[in-house]
């Protein structure tokens, strides 16, 4: 692997000069939460954030796009997104592992342009979480806690030094004629790896069985009367899709001004949650009961887009469960749909243990 | 498409019967912002911005809940005479912070407003337009959102009923990133309540009052749940309740009773 070394004193102007060539987003402190927004300077970035309100995908698949602008006479039609390059910083492992599973799932069939083109836009620089974000958070379950690609450049905090993982040439080009940023010697390589070997003892395991066994486990669980009972306690307000980093479904709409002459074709993002998702022409709801949106959600998580994509469809960032007012969590859920399978005497999943840097 | 040039402009008119006449205003601030609407549409009568009136209209704006037998006929000639109904904002949607009064006795009420005079008043029970007329088409809120009224008259000069949003209001207020209310440790009905207001209650930092109305099918048992556990007592929980809702949480509890058990 090839690293970068940089001392924390060099960081900011390092950060400036993104600044300069670069819309450079990054996790900032907002009324005592942390949001993914535009930096002016180093001032305001909080690299060592828990978690962002909504993950950065935001920049990828943004909450409200218009896609294509046309006349109404088909005297015109183009493609609205023209993305402005971007940096995004402190991208936790676990949301890079969320853009994998979008870069699979947009590319299938037909590529998703817009997609592509946000992609194609931004510069992916993730940062090694050390310790364990909150009590939502099953990142080492999923095996999400650490990441060894999918990212540009991937940060790791070695005290007075910041370590950079150089994954692509896109990543690599962000040190062009920057001087503070050093060759990793044999030395910064061993330090590397004792952060990466000893950070284990922070992530507790928080599933009671083997994420390879949560797509059967769904499987098996389908007319689980857990199901009911989550649809009794679920609000249907949706936060939790909304701030899901693997949640990708959208709503298309035309609006057309009121002279009835330009239009634009909008995507905004819908969820699973709510009462008109599942509803068709003719008023028929084929998930009109809480319970069935509850389990399709799971179901889609922890099974279906494996069958679809290969990826589970959660990377364990807990998000979810700390927007959830009704108090559903992933963990409580697939151990409790564990505990009803009596499969709660598997072997805690250990496969998952840091790549370390060879 | 017919060139609009070729097309009659429908013709508008506002009504209003009991309300503050706040949404009207909004129209007006729309219009500032959307002067080409006056392209498009004729308003014919407008109380609020115009002297002129007519008796002849296509569409019909209705701002304001229905507290008279008197205003029944009045809405009855407006019904029989546009073409298109629709209730503009929460008073016409719900009936409005005027339906507060519903759960008290009406003649003690009366009373405690018009003292020795409240024979003089023949009000009932404040009620939505759509409790007496047939309405076709709703701008919720208190007041409307002016984007939303422009979205929704483009859609009817396009021969299409746009619906109000049916989504809960949790869901704009994520896509914002605001934080909870609730985990300020205040009470919010934003995950009841129908969105389109761009969460313009939490951004500020204040919760939803639930002012555009419930979305359908809420889940309410679940959330009396979140509000006990938040500690809200029965009294809290039916006040909190009551500033718009006090009607649609009246015909469910007709529906099914509501039961909140107390906190202590």
């Amino acid at each position: 692997m090839n690293f970068k070394i940089m001392p924390k004193s060099a960081f900011a102007d390092w950060v400036d000069r993104l600044i300069g060539s670069y819309r450079v987003v990054g996790p900032k402190r907002k009324h005592g939460q942390y949001v993914f927004d535009e930096l002016r300077g180093v001032e305001g970035l909080e690299l060592h954030y828990p978690t962002s309100v909504l993950p950065p995908k935001k920049y990828l698949v943004p909450q409200k796009e218009v896609l294509l602008n046309y006349h109404l006479d088909g005297s015109r039609l183009e493609i609205a997104s023209k993305p402005e390059p971007t940096v995004i910083l402190g991208i936790h492992t676990c949301d890079i592992h969320a853009l994998k599973l979008f870069d699979r799932i947009f590319s299938q069939g037909f590529t998703d342009q817009h997609y592509q083109a946000h992609r194609d836009s931004v510069i992916l620089v993730s940062i090694e979480c050390l310790e364990m974000c909150g009590p939502n958070a099953y990142c080492r379950d999923m095996g999400t806690a650490s990441a060894t690609e999918g990212f540009d450049l991937h940060m790791i905090d070695l005290g007075d030094v910041y370590a950079f993982n150089i994954g692509s040439q896109k990543g690599a080009d962000l040190f062009k004629g920057f001087r503070q940023a050093f060759d990793a010697i044999d030395t910064d390589v061993d330090q590397i790896n004792h952060v990466l070997a000893t950070k284990w003892d922070n992530f507790p395991y928080r599933l009671d069985f083997d994420v390879h066994e949560m797509p059967a486990l769904l499987h098996e669980s389908f007319n689980s009367t857990l199901w009911d009972e989550l649809g009794q306690k679920c609000l249907a307000c949706g936060s939790c899709t909304q701030v899901c980093p693997t949640c990708y479904c959208f709503d298309v709409t035309d609006e057309v001004d009121l002279l009835m002459e330009e239009g634009q074709r909008v995507r905004r993002w819908d969820s699973c949650q709510i009462h008109e998702f599942a509803m068709v022409a003719g008023g028929h709801n084929f998930r009109e009961r809480l319970a069935l949106r509850q389990r399709h959600r799971f179901m889609r998580k922890g099974k279906y887009q494996m069958d679809a994509y290969n990826m589970v469809g959660c990377v364990g960032c807990g998000r979810c469960a700390s927007a959830c007012l009704a108090g559903i969590t992933p963990i409580d859920v697939m151990n409790e749909l564990c505990a009803r399978q009596q499969c709660s005497e598997l072997e805690p999943f250990a496969s998952v243990v840091a790549e370390v840097a060879a | 498409m017919i060139p609009k040039k070729q097309k009659a402009k429908p013709r508008v008119a506002f009504f209003d019967f009991t309300s503050c006449e706040g949404c009207q205003l909004t129209v007006i601030d729309a219009l500032q912002y959307h002067p080409e609407l006056l392209d498009v549409i004729d308003i014919v009568e407008f109380r609020e911005a115009s002297s002129d009136s007519s008796d002849v209209y296509d569409i019909a704006f209705i701002e304001g809940s229905c507290t008279r037998a008197s205003d029944e006929m009045r809405l009855r000639t407006i019904r029989d005479t546009a073409s298109v109904v629709v209730a503009l904002g929460a008073c016409a949607h719900l009936g409005g912070i005027n339906a507060i009064r519903n759960k008290q006795e009406l003649d003690d009420v009366r009373h405690y407003v018009y003292d020795g005079k409240a024979d003089w008043f023949a009000t009932y029970a404040p009620r939505a337009i759509s409790k007496v007329i047939e309405v076709d088409l709703v701008v919720p809120g208190c007041p409307i959102s002016g984007a939303e009224f422009v979205r929704l008259v483009k859609g009817l000069l396009q021969g299409r009923m746009l619906e109000p949003i049916d989504y809960p209001l949790c869901i704009e207020c994520k896509l914002k990133e605001n934080v909870c209310v609730y985990q300020r440790g205040e009470i919010c009905l934003g995950p009841i309540t129908r969105a389109g207001c761009d969460a313009v209650c939490p951004m500020y930092g204040a919760g939803c009052e639930g002012c555009r109305g419930m979305i359908t099918n809420p889940n309410m048992d679940a959330f009396y749940t979140v509000l006990r556990e938040h500690g809200l007592s029965q009294a809290e929980v039916e006040t909190k309740l009551t500033l718009f809702l006090t009607n649609q949480t009246m015909s469910m509890s007709r529906e099914e009773a509501v039961h909140v058990e107390p906190t202590h």
